[in-house]
């Protein structure tokens, strides 16, 4: 019996082995392969970045722009809806910059167009199939810029939408019928209607981040001179006991009736850098790069409904296919936030490998967050690999000057 | 074998099945419309034979030719075939064409007939055809005829040659608009040609000016007799061609010595005058003196200045890098010291310049990394010892890839779409009093350069302006700029701009080209070469400048460039530097002429790519050539003294 019990024993030591084998074969077999593309502001390259999980590897450079002797500065990145292409703005031109479009794999240039002044972040609405690119325009005086609308099978500029002073974070909602991006300078939320390409609504983003702030209860309004506001524009629906300030028009108030003179052209103190819908609610999350804070909007009632207290300078985000996860890169501070969307508590704060934490791309099945690090002077920019399952960097890869902008682009099985 | 996965090609392959039921509607289904006109198109979206309501959006791709609003209503403009892209939810996109047909043409004009000619000499005739919407038709196809081709024919380009007398008509015809004018043939009276010119002798370069006045039998002058210029040649040597220019002004300029016959003909009547030429023979000696390496960084700029205290200092900028400028000791050309250097936020520090008086140093900064370029003042009176004063970066944020430094005012590029004029009475509080913008859509600047109160911009197709800044020519000032002149060339690629009074009363403008035809790496150990080359442009009449000479490098371009005393140093890239002389009137190829002094490449077997000359800027001090290399640093030379004429030379 002692011998049989050793035989089984030794039997199923075997079966255990080798099915622990086959299982490491099967596991190995299913290895993935995970591919971002990443501009290189300062060098003037777009690198392939592959990780398999472990390592992360820049596998290939690819020289960009046609100004050899100047900095054009790739800075924006993005695979259309299908992966067929990826799409490349360089910032800056004679001066109006230039958006690229390449074959993915093969990396050559199939098609560019004109755009504005430094156009930056952008993003294809797999419903009507045109890309959406804003125009930071950081060139000369503070003036409202434009989201230039793009047909990109023929490489046509369509339209140019007039927003804010410089116009940062484009993206669309999950139906790819609403567009999404933020005025830095003078702190608003556009939404433009991507079908009739017209904005829809604006919301003043330092005016939402104080609303999440405000105890109304130890608010004195007997001090407030209601007869120097504007309250034409106001809803005073009688049934009504809360302000609809989405139906105020700020721009017809005299601001400089209310005691605090602009002094021209706003500068906002929130500074908002980035929006990001999430993939399932109505809510856009807003990066308020200049007040460490990132605002849930709820696109429905058009009002902040959470704010979140992040390190300095929040600057990008982007949220996890599966919607759990927000992860946003922390500019100032050189760090990158993890967040629970549910609880809305931070899971980690992680050190990135260098000065300037930038952008943030997560992979299709919500496992990894990949995030830009640009560096400084002539350190080469990095791009640090976090795997949301344990919130640790898990590998780092090297490519040009400045890493910036940062598309998934695919995730392969072996 | 791998298979990619990917849950976003997933969606549209699911998407696209979804969508696949639905289809655009377009109607008129080829839309054809006339210039001017206005057409309501229908555009819906039918699934399964029904008509739906999904909105549908119509946009043009070209919006200045045909715009289509949202009401769907198209206005034509201009004529031609023009796409346009069909969306609506749903049902993907659709591509059609609207056609705007050619209005019809309603003119050939006919301009500038002669009353009469003369019969045997040639006249080209000049023609402008409009259509109905007034817009000027380069298009169309015009067909010429003589109404006696006994007396006159007339070519397909519009060339009358006439070989008989008495009056014609000439018809220009385009579809079926023609237009006629009369012309009278009279007898050549012209006999003769009388030839002259300033001189029978001189060196290759030298612009030799011819003036024909055709005199009838009696020796009249006939004053509208048309002339053509011609010359023929013959080199002084045997395996070279003669060669040269000649302007139909009577200007004629040789590129080989030889002898040289200029022809002044009008019909049958010629008169001919002939030139010895004789080798330019400029060339000297030029001899490398010193060096101060930068071999771990690309460098840039350079400038070079006597400092208060008596000794020569030159600064240096960096490219694609750390942000560094560095400041050197070049007392002695031989033995080139670095003493400081500054590191500001940037990636380039493309362009460094010096007060007069020594003491200010301003650096454009590029690739910051919080993208706040913009430029850094710098105290030098102790150059071992430069420090930061301030630093300025007001509208500067796109970047300043060019400054100048001129009376206690910096002149700084922003973004590459204009400069700002900045009052540094104060150093340390820089203040911007004034900008310069150029209103011609997609504008563009590369440089500016200030010299005697006026500013000579480098705006790429908009070519070279000249502004006044405090010359007076204009009443413009540092607050109030105003232009002058400007010219543009047309291969769009104006990067520099360097003002140059000759002494022969002439004032010229040299505009340089950047151009990489075959591109250009930056990495470590990368070679390469440019394009591109200098044209001379003849700015003495303010309002007519003209472009009168070149001076090319094969295989080479031009990029930055001083000019001393009649001598051009300019830094031709892969070509080292060359130096040119640029005395007496410039018409024609300089390097052809013979007019190329010197040159001299920095090989350098230890640079950041080693011998991988890329020369970026020259610069003339106290008789030596300061030279900045891309691959190798700082760099100096010096020619040999002119030597004397063995031969004399009649001058003109």
């Amino acid at each position: 019996m002692e011998i049989m019990k050793t035989i089984t024993l030794k039997r199923s030591i075997w079966a255990y082995a080798l099915g622990m084998a086959l299982m490491l074969i099967a596991y190995s077999g299913q290895a993935q392969n995970y591919y971002v593309y990443v501009t290189a502001e300062s060098e003037d390259e777009v690198s392939v970045i592959k990780f398999d999980g472990e390592k992360a590897e820049n596998i290939k450079d690819i020289p960009v722009g046609v100004w050899p002797a100047e900095i054009e500065g790739p800075h924006g990145i993005t695979v259309g809806p299908n992966g067929e292409y990826w799409y490349l703005s360089m910032a800056h031109g004679n001066p109006y910059g230039t958006l690229y479009k390449y074959k993915t794999g093969t990396d050559e240039v199939v098609g560019t167009v004109q755009l504005g002044l430094f156009p930056a972040s952008m993003q294809i609405s797999p419903v009507t199939g045109l890309l959406y690119c804003v125009n930071f325009n950081l060139h000369g005086d503070m003036v409202p810029s434009t989201v230039s609308v793009v047909d990109v099978e023929s490489m046509t500029e369509l339209e140019q939408i007039t927003t804010g002073a410089m116009p940062h974070g484009s993206r669309l909602s999950a139906d790819g019928m609403k567009h999404y991006s933020v005025a830095m300078m003078s702190g608003e939320l556009f939404e433009i209607d991507a079908f009739n390409l017209k904005v829809a609504r604006t919301l003043d983003l330092d005016e939402a981040s104080k609303m999440l702030d405000m105890d109304h209860s130890k608010m004195d309004h007997s001090k407030m001179d209601h007869s120097k506001m504007d309250h034409s524009k106001m809803d005073h629906d009688a049934d009504k006991k809360e302000m609809d300030h989405s139906k105020m028009n700020h721009s017809k108030m005299d601001h400089s009736k209310m005691g605090h003179d602009m002094g021209g052209m706003k500068h906002s103190a929130f500074k908002p850098t980035w929006v990001s819908p999430h993939p399932t609610k109505d809510v856009v999350y807003v990066a308020g790069n200049g007040q460490a804070e990132v605002l849930e909007i709820d696109t429905k009632t058009w009002k902040p409904t959470r704010k979140f207290k992040t390190d300095k300078g929040p600057y990008n985000i982007d949220l996890s296919p599966d919607g759990k996860y927000m992860v946003v890169s922390y500019k100032t501070a050189a760090k990158t936030g993890i967040w629970d969307l549910e609880s809305g508590k931070e899971l980690a704060r992680l050190d990135n490998s260098q000065k300037v934490t930038h952008g943030v791309a997560i992979s299709s099945d919500s496992k990894y967050a990949f995030v830009t690090v640009e560096g400084m002077y002539d350190e080469s920019g990095k791009v640090d690999v976090i795997d949301l399952s344990t919130m640790k960097v898990v590998d780092t890869a090297e490519l040009g000057k400045q890493a910036g902008g940062i598309a998934f682009w695919k995730v392969d099985e072996e | 074998m791998k298979t990619t996965k990917s849950i976003l090609v997933a969606l549209t392959f699911l998407m696209t099945m979804s969508l696949s039921a639905q289809e655009i509607v377009i109607k008129p289904e080829k839309p054809v419309m006339e210039v001017g006109e206005k057409l309501s198109i229908e555009a819906y979206v039918i699934k399964d034979g029904q008509k739906q309501d999904t909105p549908v959006r119509l946009f043009s791709r070209a919006r200045r030719e045909l715009f289509i609003d949202s009401t769907l209503t198209a206005t034509a403009y201009k004529p031609g075939v023009f796409d346009v892209i069909a969306l609506a939810q749903g049902a993907g996109r659709t591509n059609f064409q609207i056609t705007v047909n050619y209005p019809p043409i309603t003119e050939v004009n006919i301009q500038d007939v002669p009353e009469k000619i003369y019969s045997g000499t040639p006249v080209s005739l000049k023609y402008k055809v409009m259509d109905k919407a007034g817009l000027t038709r380069d298009d169309a196809a015009v067909t010429f005829s003589s109404s006696d081709e006994s007396i006159a024919i007339i070519n397909p380009f519009g060339v009358i040659n006439s070989t008989g007398t008495g009056k014609i008509t000439i018809t220009a015809q385009a579809e079926n608009i023609s237009n006629t004018v009369n012309i009278n043939v009279v007898k050549n009276p012209i006999k003769t040609i009388e030839l002259s010119v300033d001189g029978d002798q001189g060196r290759t370069g030298d612009v030799f000016h011819f003036r024909a006045k055709a005199l009838d039998a009696k020796g009249n002058e006939v004053a509208d007799a048309p002339i053509t210029y011609s010359f023929s040649g013959i080199s002084s040597n045997s395996s070279q061609e003669a060669s040269g220019l000649i302007r139909q002004d009577g200007n004629f300029v040789a590129n080989q010595a030889g002898t040289y016959t200029i022809t002044a003909s009008a019909g049958v009547a010629a008169g001919l005058r002939s030139v010895t030429i004789t080798e330019r023979d400029v060339a000297r000696k030029i001899e490398m003196v010193g060096q101060g390496s930068v071999n771990d960084k690309h460098t840039s700029d350079l400038w070079i200045w006597e400092g208060v205290d008596g000794r020569d200092y030159a600064v240096t900028g960096t490219w694609g890098a750390d942000g560094k400028a560095y400041f050197w000791d070049v007392t002695d050309p031989a033995s080139i010291v670095k003493i400081d250097s500054v590191q500001v936020d940037a990636r380039t520090v493309n362009d460094v310049k010096i007060s007069a008086d020594g003491t200010i140093c301003v650096i454009s900064r590029e690739g910051a990394s919080n993208r706040k370029n913009g430029l850094v003042i710098i105290d030098v009176k102790d150059p071992s010892n430069a420090e930061i004063i301030s630093r300025f970066d007001e509208n500067m944020t796109g970047g300043v890839h060019n400054v100048f430094i001129y009376e206690n005012h910096i002149y700084a590029l922003s973004g590459g779409q204009k400069y700002y004029i900045i009052n540094i009475d104060d150093p340390k509080n820089p203040k911007a009093v004034g900008k310069y913008e150029l209103d011609t859509p997609g504008h563009a600047i590369h440089d500016v350069w200030v010299e005697d109160g006026i500013a000579y911009s480098s705006n790429w197709g908009d070519g070279i302006h000249m502004v006044d800044v405090g010359n007076g020519i204009a009443g413009g000032s540092p607050s109030n700029p105003v232009k002058i002149s400007s010219y543009a060339y047309p291969n769009k690629a104006n990067h520099a701009s360097f003002p140059y009074k000759s002494k022969t009363g002439k004032f010229y403008v040299i505009g340089g080209d950047e151009i990489f035809p075959y591109g250009l790496d930056t990495g470590k150990g990368g070679v390469n070469m440019a394009g591109g080359y200098l044209h001379v442009i003849d700015f003495t009449d303010l309002d007519n400048p003209e472009e009168v000479a070149r001076f090319e490098i094969p295989y080479a371009g031009s990029h930055n460039y001083w000019i001393e005393d009649d001598i051009l140093y300019v830094a031709f890239y892969n070509a080292g530097v060359r130096v040119v002389d640029l005395s007496g009137e410039l018409m024609g190829d300089l390097r052809a002429q013979g007019r190329e002094i010197a040159w001299i490449i920095p090989n350098d077997a230890n640079g950041y790519s080693p011998n991988a000359p890329f020369t970026w800027g020259a610069q003339l001090h106290k008789g030596h050539i300061f030279y900045s290399d891309w691959n190798s640093g700082l760099w100096s030379a010096k020619m040999e003294p002119v030597k004397p004429q063995e031969t004399k030379i009649q001058s003109k």
